[in-house]
């Protein structure tokens, strides 16, 4: 059966996902999208192929998806980031009714009905607040590394209220609570529960049904994932790469498609 | 994207951009003549018409001036005034173009209207109070307002509607008589009221072609057609222009000609909230690729639905009635209770496969419980909807990688129902 590639182009990050033909990941690349998205998407389809060992002509379909899904010149079709994270998580948890997907310049909540498929979902792709970027800019002002920021959560002593939701009044929120004596630490844990706040009541209006799978690149930071099962009372599926959900579910939309075509 | 789809253009709906230009040149040069000029929010412009003044409603010169391409400049110049971006652009346009005139800030010269002797401020939101204060504060314009409340509740109704009568009785046609020194003209009143009621019931066959599948016109051709049923309310030419339409949807029907090339649409769909003014061939190229054709919507379905009910013979009553009334309620379907009882019957109706919830960014009435509207709808009768947003007139609130991947995923949806 034929080998396919999804390609997630998001805003921050591109992913890229091989899929042999039995549905089995060959292999799959996250790089940062850049400014040139056309190219950031020929170069991650190049490193998947690199690592897989395979050439460009083995890929018998092509599916782009993410914000800058028109820009992958191979692709054979396009679909939404929503239908290709939900496909994504239903395929690793077949039992998943609510995917929280955070990503570097967005987030959503999409809600999955019992064979898998959409039912309805909200995005928040306004503005920075609550994302992948958010936290980044955070981990800046408080001179830390983005990787440290989960860990420093679980150190987390006292509790600090961090109450902007815009990333720049959040940024000099932090500066001005470091200067009155907060821990770190402390901190970093009030930052994981304001993106908690934002992202339960994403979730209050899609509605919760368990069991909810945790995809996107912050999804690799515990605190966050903490911050958000204890605001919504119910723990999270976090898949072991997080970051190519997406991708993944645009594979194996590649996959069928290509089935179909051949079938 | 599977065929290549393409809009049949209509021949009869470029026949209402003179009616319109007319409309709008009688109402800029109404001064010159001597005349007076009204400005209305809410359904009080009928009672400007009936004294003969001229009368330019809100909503209407958004449309008008997102037609002529004029909506971006004059914004600009209410922004530079002071004016926030959040407020209503509907508010911050009229605002804009006062401003431009007072200041003499050169703007597309036929975006500009004479300053009223009155404004009615029928207030439907509290914006329409803000925007009638900015007028009186800013402008010295005389303000009457009135109040036009909210109904969640039918059985609210019937007194809600009686308080709404006795201010056009006891408030703004004797304020009408005292502007325009003379006796209110119940006879003209009634006179556009039976062009109304033959505008609206040929309009509403027009309707019935909604329901042909595939459909054969589109919201898009209904939204350039309103102005018969709106601000052109008791011209003739209104109903000679239906009459047209509705002959041409008859021959597209015999001739099997859909809306959309080649073989008509994949996906039928529900508008709510404002129509984008100033971006319809902007929206409608996002979805005619797609196969899609919006072809019902809260706002377009307000203007009158039922002409049965218009009696010419009881004005006043009657136009109480048909925004009040038990059977015509038009202000209902502003509570989120009257949309969800709307779109229910414009689902089973024209065959609906997906809502598209438009929210205007600053608009503070029509988002009301879109989110729950949706989940209530989908519950019910199992049609996805999703929320777009955007404005009517104002570009800086557009986002068109957002709307076209939340367009996207609402085809997704349906096309993974449909499996
Ligand atoms: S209903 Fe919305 S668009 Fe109309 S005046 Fe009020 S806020 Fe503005």
């Amino acid at each position: 059966m034929a080998v396919v590639a999804g390609v997630d182009v998001g805003s921050l990050c591109t992913k890229t996902v091989i899929l042999d033909g039995n549905g089995k990941i060959l292999s799959y690349d996250i790089m940062r999208s850049g400014h040139y998205y056309k190219g950031a998407a020929e170069e991650s389809i190049e490193n998947a192929l690199k690592s897989a060992g395979l050439k460009k002509g083995d890929i018998s379909y092509t599916l782009g998806t993410g914000y800058g899904r028109g820009a992958v010149a191979e692709a054979d079709a396009e679909v939404t980031e929503i239908t290709c994270h939900a496909r994504g998580a239903a395929r690793l948890f077949p039992e998943v009714h609510t995917v929280i997907d955070i990503g570097g310049q967005d987030s959503k909540v999409i809600g999955i009905g019992d064979n898998g498929r959409v039912t309805n979902f909200v995005m928040n792709d306004k503005c920075a607040a609550g994302t992948g970027r958010f936290l980044e800019v955070m981990a800046l002002a408080l001179s830390v590394d983005i990787g440290e920021m989960g860990d420093l959560f679980f150190a987390s002593k006292e509790k600090v209220d961090v109450s902007s939701m815009c990333t720049v009044f959040a940024e000099s929120e932090v500066i001005s609570l470091f200067a009155r004596g907060h821990k770190k630490a402390d901190i970093a844990a009030g930052i994981a529960h304001a993106i908690a706040r934002r992202i339960m009541g994403m979730v209050g209006q899609v509605g919760l049904r368990e069991k909810v799978v945790m995809s996107g690149g912050v999804a690799k930071n515990a605190g966050v994932v903490r911050a958000i099962e204890e605001r919504i009372e119910t723990s999270l599926l976090v898949p072991h790469e997080p970051q190519i959900v997406g991708a993944f579910g645009a594979a194996i939309i590649a996959s069928e498609r290509m089935s179909a075509t051949i079938g | 994207m599977d065929a290549k789809y393409k809009v049949n253009r209509l021949q009869t709906t470029n026949e209402i951009r003179p009616l319109v230009d007319k409309h709008w040149a009688d109402l800029r040069t109404a001064k010159e003549r001597g005349e007076l000029v009204a400005w209305a929010s809410g359904p009080s412009f009928i009672f400007a018409y009936a004294m003969g003044m001229k009368c330019h409603f809100m909503a209407g010169y958004a449309a008008y001036c997102g037609g002529i391409g004029a909506g971006e400049e004059v914004l600009k110049v209410a922004e530079m005034a002071g004016d926030l971006p959040e407020t209503c652009s509907y508010h911050r346009l009229h605002m804009g173009m006062g401003e431009a005139v007072a200041r003499g800030i050169p703007i597309n010269p036929q975006a500009i209207l004479p300053m009223p002797d009155l404004m009615v401020a029928g207030r439907l939101c509290p914006e329409m109070s803000h925007y009638a204060e900015g007028l009186h504060r800013r402008f010295g314009v005389r303000v009457l307002p009135i109040d036009l409340p909210a109904v969640v509740d039918m059985e609210d109704m019937p007194r809600i509607r009686e308080f709404v009568y006795r201010q056009f009785k006891e408030v703004v046609i004797p304020t009408f008589e005292e502007v325009c020194g003379k006796p209110f003209d119940y006879d003209r009143m009634s006179e556009i009221l039976s062009v109304l009621k033959k505008v609206a019931t040929l309009r509403n066959q027009c309707w019935e072609f909604f329901k042909d599948k595939p459909s054969r016109w589109t919201l898009w051709d209904y939204g350039v057609s309103i102005a018969p049923v709106f601000y052109l309310m008791g011209n003739p030419a209104g109903v000679a222009y239906y009459e047209k339409l509705l002959k041409e949807l008859q021959e597209r029907r015999e001739k099997g000609i859909p809306a959309i090339a080649p073989d008509g649409e994949k996906y039928r769909l529900y508008w709510d909230g404002w129509l984008p003014w100033a971006f319809l061939g902007k929206f409608m190229r996002k979805f005619i690729p797609h196969g899609a054709v919006v072809l019902c919507g809260r706002y377009p379905w307000e203007f009158f639905p039922h002409p049965e009910l218009i009696d010419p013979e009881h004005p006043v009553e009657t136009w109480a009635d048909l925004y009040y009334g038990m059977e015509s309620h038009l202000v209902y379907t502003f509570s989120p209770k009257g949309t969800v009882d709307l779109i229910g019957k414009l689902i089973d109706d024209y065959s609906l496969d997906g809502l598209i919830m438009f929210s205007s960014k600053t608009c503070r009435v029509m988002n009301l419980a879109q989110p729950e509207v949706i989940d209530v709808l989908d519950k019910k009768y199992g049609i996805p909807g999703v929320i777009v947003e955007g404005d009517m007139i104002d570009s800086a609130m557009i986002s068109d990688a957002q709307i076209e991947t939340r367009l996207q995923a609402l085809y997704e949806m349906i096309d993974s129902r449909r499996r």
